[in-house]
């Protein structure tokens, strides 16, 4: 059961070098296969998700979600994207075509590009980089510009207001949000992410860095444009942020994205904090859902329990409160490990 | 701490999440309404007594009737009753009034209709009401009626009675003014029917049915007093 | 070297955050407010027209429907109103319970303010326990009257029908519910960080603007004016109970909804003590069908509504029809110092500054 991936894979690249097909052949198209799965993996995972932040929602306020189509309404976001799909489809008079048709492509291009280093168990990543955390970092920063660019080629002052807020916020958030790992790169010794789980077989790292667990919390949040931190696109404000000119699919397109940056962004803090697909009895792959779908309900209980942060009290909050506390997060791992060390730990 | 408030809120969300719903599902299950829920307004045909209390009460000119008066018949017959829902307030103006309870609130709730001309509801008069017994003249055995309930109307008319022969008892004065003309005669009246309790119970009677046949009835009784005191005067003196 | 304009911006008749149909129109320099402009109109319904068409008794469900939120109050004002004018005594016990649904209606209309409030600034949730406990209101609203939302159930001179004997139980339990409420509500709510630092310092209206302004109800007494007319000028049997008047100080909209929450409580003690003190009796005096007040006789009543001082003015000319109806509505007042308290804050705090001062468009637009 635990190589049941690593198995199948294995078989179907020797079956095809056994074709008479050059190994590096046999990997281009076992490499397709793996991003197709990821593709596939990423919109199921998304439909459950949509699914389980109206139940968990609806739970909170005491109602039911979703609960007509399908067993507990498990369809109910089939039914939605059909409905998504079936809209006219509008772009603006003077919007900058090109701008506004490719924003929403490019952010969900740079939303499914994450997952390339995410190691969906053991020995499982898709492409095992030695500075995974590294390139999952910046290529997380790629999506601001996806919104200035919605922002822009709508054409529209709220929607340029909008995305302008939301790029502010998104890069007020980024320093923290480097700044926590930096403690987990520092005791792991390495920016793999794979040797990152394999530092934490003994104790897993939200122990020894709580504070960055937590600092990376709200950073994350703030970096998905959800939660507390939701000003550039509420609805109880003025317009929907940057995405207010989108339509029918393309604003599903950008939902589908920010769930997709939801799921990478989860998975990536259960691999630093909380051991990734280390556990005991079950397959590693399965250990690594638990805990990714533990963490997104954190931030779905997160999102529908507190009021709206406003927006000048986000960036100070930012600059003023999770810098500092960030800082001295890798100040006191610096010297604790150095402590440690010398106690010959 | 910073936060703390944060912590509770959290906590209040969570408790919340595992405890059961309190919403139920519309179409299956029907929401509990108490008993006076003002619903849909309904109209009791035979109860109508054709008072017209009720659309003068109506803010909003919701009710209206149509009445037919037949030759020989003492008072009018309700032949047609339209409730225009779509103006209706709601406001049980008109069923407080009603002294007949005729019309009530009913639990329906669910009252859209596809287009404006089916939100009126009118209500014919139904064909069993006119084969009522009226007097003695039917005695030939036929199709057995049902008669309609009149136990209320007997009732609200038991108590008219009783209020005239209380105003009677007290300010004989001013009632008995509007039957008889002179002021010897109304006291002479009054002194009558202070003692007399059938006197009593027959005027008022016949105040509420017949005012004609109340006054010339006053009349005759006073001039028969007058008769018999005047007897009396000529045995005494 | 660089110029910033104003722009405009729209808070549009259509929004799920103005209570109503509002329209404020915010001057803005970059992320300032320079000045707020109300328009309102939106939801006028022509109802003190109306009233020159309808006997006093046929006005009534159009009164309920005045301050919709709390309907039991304006019906209580009008009724009053007319009582005052045309000389009408009311039996005891219909007093006492007049007084019952008028606090019940105050506190489901705190109970609105506090959930709206609380999904203006984005905690969704906090709607949904807020309506979850008005639920509770609204069914002993329809045991005693049949509505839920409009109520007509006062006439001029007693009540409709006497209470039903579930409506005790029912205001009972509501009341031993009361302070499981309000920590609920001061935990999710009014005790969360994130919405201290959004309502905290914001929108101050200080004392003497208020009273400029004519502002009145909880938005006064937040500013600190302790100024409640069922203190001050009681109506009915209000000078009978013993209860407090919550007052703030700063007059920001922390302060405000401080206010709103501790007056729940003391509606609560208000209910305790009309049920102890309820005298047995009829509900329904002896009334004439047809009420003709005197020719040229006008009168003002006015009483304590959730959102401030609720006058009706009626001018008689000894018809059956009132030759005037006026409704002083709070609402409209209070919402003439929008403008003053959102100049130099930020755009998200006009919303919050609107849903603190706490409008109903049916009532200011009427």
């Amino acid at each position: 059961m635990e190589n049941l991936i690593l198995c199948m894979a294995h078989a179907l690249t020797s079956w095809l070098v056994s074709l008479g097909l050059s190994p590096w052949w046999a990997d281009l198209i076992l490499l397709t296969l793996q991003w197709t799965t990821i593709v596939m993996i990423i919109t199921f995972n998304v439909l459950i998700l949509i699914w389980l932040e109206r139940k968990v929602a609806g739970f909170m306020q005491e109602r039911l979600g979703p609960n007509r189509l399908g067993p507990f309404g498990l369809f109910q976001t089939i039914a939605d994207t059909l409905k998504l799909l079936t809209k006219e489809d509008i772009i603006p008079a003077r919007a900058d075509k090109w701008i506004f048709m490719t924003a929403p492509m490019f952010f969900i291009i740079v939303a499914v590009l994450l997952y390339a280093v995410i190691p969906m168990g053991k020995d499982m990543a898709v492409v095992d980089l030695n500075v995974g955390l590294f390139y999952f970092i910046s290529v997380g920063s790629l999506s601001t510009i996806c919104i200035l660019m919605a922002g822009w080629g709508s054409n529209n002052k709220w929607s340029l207001l909008g995305a302008m807020r939301s790029v502010a916020q998104m890069i007020s958030y980024e320093i923290p949000l480097a700044f926590s790992l930096l403690g987990v790169v520092m005791i792991a010794g390495s920016l793999n992410l794979s040797a990152i789980v394999a530092a934490q077989h003994k104790l897993w790292f939200i122990i020894l860095q709580p504070i960055a667990f937590v600092t990376y919390f709200i950073a994350a949040t703030a970096e998905l444009n959800r939660g507390p931190f939701d000003m550039p696109e509420a609805e109880q404000e003025l317009t929907a942020g940057a995405y207010t000119e989108y339509t029918g699919m393309r604003w599903a397109l950008f939902f589908l994205a920010e769930y997709t940056n939801l799921v990478a962004v989860s998975a990536l803090a259960s691999t630093l904090f909380l051991g990734g697909w280390l556990g005991p009895w079950l397959p590693s792959w399965i250990w690594i859902i638990i805990k990714t779908y533990m963490v997104m309900l954190i931030f779905m209980w997160l999102k529908w329990t507190f009021p709206r942060i406003r927006m000048d009290h986000l960036m100070s909050f930012s600059w003023k409160v999770l810098i500092p506390i960030s800082l001295i997060n890798i100040i006191i791992t610096g010297a604790g490990i150095q402590f440690l060390r010398g106690m010959g730990w | 701490m910073f936060g703390k408030g944060l912590l509770e809120g959290l906590g209040i969300t969570l408790k919340h999440a595992f405890e059961k719903d309190k919403t139920i599902q519309y179409p299956e299950e029907r929401p509990y309404l108490q008993d006076r829920f003002r619903g849909c307004l309904a109209f009791d045909f035979p109860k109508c007594i054709a008072c017209g209390l009720c659309t003068k009460a109506c803010p909003n000119n919701v009710l209206s009737f149509e009445t037919i008066k037949e030759e020989g018949a003492k008072k009018k017959k309700v032949q047609s009753y339209t409730i225009d829902l779509q103006y209706c307030l709601f406001c049980n103006l008109c069923v407080e009034v009603c002294p007949t309870n005729t019309l009530y609130f009913t639990h329906d709730f669910e009252l859209s209709t596809y287009s404006r001309q089916d939100i009126k509801i009118v209500y014919h008069r139904p064909p069993e009401l006119d084969l009522v017994v009226e007097g003695k003249e039917d005695e030939s055995p036929g199709v057995k009626v049902e008669l309609p309930d009149n136990s209320e109307a007997e009732a609200k008319r038991l108590k008219q009675i009783e209020a005239i022969k209380t105003v009677l008892g007290k300010n004989p004065q001013k009632s008995l003014s509007k039957i008889l003309t002179s002021e010897t005669d109304i006291a002479i009246m009054s002194a009558l029917l202070s003692t007399d309790d059938k006197k009593l119970s027959k005027l008022a009677e016949l105040l509420i049915d017949d005012r004609d046949k109340a006054s010339k009835l006053a009349q005759a009784w006073v001039n028969k007093d007058k008769k018999d005191h005047s007897k009396e005067g000529c045995e005494q003196g | 070297m660089f110029e910033t304009d104003q722009y405009t911006i729209n808070i549009g008749p259509q929004h799920p955050s103005t209570h109503g149909g509002l329209h404020v129109e915010a001057l803005m320099d970059g992320e300032t407010v320079v000045d707020a402009i109300v328009h309102l109109g939106y939801v006028h319904r022509s109802v003190e027209k109306i009233a020159e068409s309808r006997t006093y008794t046929q006005f009534i469900p159009y009164a309920s429907r005045l301050d919709y939120l709390a309907s039991h109050l304006p019906t209580l004002g009008y009724v009053q109103a007319v009582e005052k004018l045309t000389g009408v005594e009311v039996p005891e016990r219909t007093e006492y319970i007049r007084v019952i649904l008028a606090e019940l209606s105050r506190i489901a209309s705190h109970e609105v303010f506090v959930g709206s409030l609380a999904i203006d600034l984005g905690a969704t949730t906090g709607l949904i326990y807020c309506l979850r406990d008005r639920e509770r209101i609204m069914d002993m609203f329809e045991m005693s009257s049949g509505q839920r939302l409009i109520t007509s159930y006062m006439r001029i001179g007693g009540i409709s029908y006497d209470l039903p004997d579930e409506f005790f139980p029912a205001v009972k339990s509501f009341l031993d519910n009361i302070p499981r409420m309000i920590d609920e509500y001061t935990g999710l709510i009014s005790g969360n960080e994130i919405l201290q630092a959004r309502c905290q310092g914001i929108g101050i209206l200080t004392a003497e603007t208020a009273l400029a302004y004519g502002v009145t109800g909880p938005n006064l007494r937040a500013s600190g004016i302790a100024y409640d007319i069922r203190k001050v000028d009681p109506y009915g049997v209000y000078s009978r109970f013993d209860f407090e008047v919550p007052i703030g100080e700063r007059g920001d909209c922390m302060e405000r909804l401080i206010v709103r929450i501790k007056e729940i409580e003391q509606s609560g003690r208000i209910i305790r003590q009309a049920l102890e003190q309820m005298p047995a009796g009829e509900v329904k005096d002896k009334v004439p069908k047809v009420l003709k007040p005197e020719k040229g006789k006008e009168v003002y009543h006015r009483i304590e509504s959730s959102k401030g001082e609720l006058g009706f003015y009626l001018l008689s000319d000894g018809t059956e029809k009132p030759s005037r109806v006026h409704v002083r509505a709070p609402s409209f007042v209070n919402l003439m110092v929008l403008p003053l308290i959102s100049r130099g804050c930020k755009l998200q705090d006009i919303i919050a500054n609107i849903a603190t001062l706490d409008p109903v468009l049916g009532e200011s637009d009427r």
